[in-house]
């Protein structure tokens, strides 16, 4: 029973932390509009565990829940793929194979080059 | 009486959609494991079981997403949780500060310019070469510049996916072909090529993964947003 109300206790905090720090995100797109609002959320929620406004303890087993769930939240954005078949099939495989291969040379030299850099840093 | 009857039959249908889609994902989720086939990913799997149904029952695409509205509302807070991984490794991170914004700037850098130049010489319409060269970038900044840059953003919509699942699904395989080994690296690399997408898929695989896409999700799309208008101009006069 005591563990039972522990875990609650613990996603409920966690759910918390998450969306006080959704709304700040929010409020400092709204005054800020550089980057959007789940950005700003991300840098919050760091800044808020570095600087222990949030006990990171407490949070560990939710987010980590979290993180491994989170692909689910993609796929009805991924559906609207359907609204644009028209545009896919006029230039359907030039564009996908001008985004496949310009993704490989980004993934090679974002790769390549920071793997060579953080050895002659270590 | 009547709006009560549709409210609860939209809860109703809601209810259906979203947890149809969360066991659809999940049992793909498990047959990957069970069979250990990396090309089940269970994002892209469940897209394209969905799109076919959608098609098939003839039900459309505003439909499903209206329905889907719990999904979405999750995303936000689904992307703010990628902080906590970011945390864990920001004494890491602060130390190799000025080598992750020049590899960072480097790869926005490059991938910009390749993808304008290469749409622009293959299909020639510059609102098309605009959305291809934003396609690494998160979606909601990627949109934002496309429109300012005049660029097509259905296109810059549907090239974010698809950069997205290359990255997630080819990422890791071709990094380890090509012998980058290191799991800061490997993250760092997919969250500038496959931004959220990539974020998700290779947050499975380690915590080092996870913080360093995530700090590559937030640093190119920075990055990005300050260098595109200035380089797509500039490239555009020359093209």
């Amino acid at each position: 029973m005591i563990a039972f109300k522990k875990k609650t206790f613990k996603v409920l905090y966690s759910i918390f932390a998450l969306f006080s720090c959704v709304a700040l995100g929010k409020l400092c797109s709204y005054f800020v509009p550089v980057l959007p609002s789940s950005l700003y959320g991300l840098i919050i929620f760091t800044l808020t565990l570095h600087f222990r406004l949030f006990n990171a303890d407490h949070i560990k087993s939710t987010v980590v829940w979290c993180l491994k769930h989170m692909g689910v939240c993609f796929v009805p954005a991924g559906v609207g793929i359907i609204n644009h078949f028209e545009l896919i099939k006029q230039f359907g495989l030039t564009i996908i194979a001008i985004t496949f291969a310009t993704t490989f040379i980004l993934l090679t030299i974002v790769g390549l080059h920071y793997q060579r850099y953080a050895v002659d840093e270590e | 009486m009547v709006s009560t009857e549709l409210l609860s039959a939209h809860i109703l249908s809601s209810f259906v959609v979203v947890a149809g889609t969360i066991t659809l994902f999940q049992l793909i989720a498990v047959l990957q494991r069970k069979l250990n086939a990396i090309w089940l990913q269970p994002m892209l799997i469940s897209i394209l079981v969905i799109i076919a149904i959608l098609l098939w029952q003839d039900i459309s695409f505003e439909n499903y997403f209206s329905n889907s509205w719990l999904l979405n509302a999750l995303l936000e807070p689904a992307v703010v949780a990628l902080g906590f991984p970011l945390y864990q490794h920001l004494e890491t991170i602060t130390k190799q500060w000025k080598s992750i914004i020049l590899v960072l700037f480097i790869g926005a850098f490059i991938a910009i310019s390749t993808s304008f130049v290469i749409t622009m010489l293959l299909i020639g319409d510059y609102t098309i070469a605009v959305a291809l060269s934003l396609k690494s970038v998160t979606t909601p900044i990627a949109i934002a510049i496309a429109g300012q840059l005049d660029g097509n953003t259905a296109i810059t919509a549907f090239a974010i996916i698809l950069a997205g699942f290359f990255g997630a699904l080819v990422g890791p395989p071709w990094l380890k072909f090509i012998k980058v080994k290191s799991p800061k690296a490997q993250g760092l690399a997919i969250g500038a090529a496959s931004h959220a997408i990539g974020t998700a898929t290779v947050s499975n695989i380690s915590y080092e993964h996870a913080a360093y896409s995530s700090l590559a999700l937030i640093v190119s799309a920075v990055i990005t947003a300050l260098i595109s208008p200035f380089m797509i101009t500039f490239l555009a006069g020359l093209i």
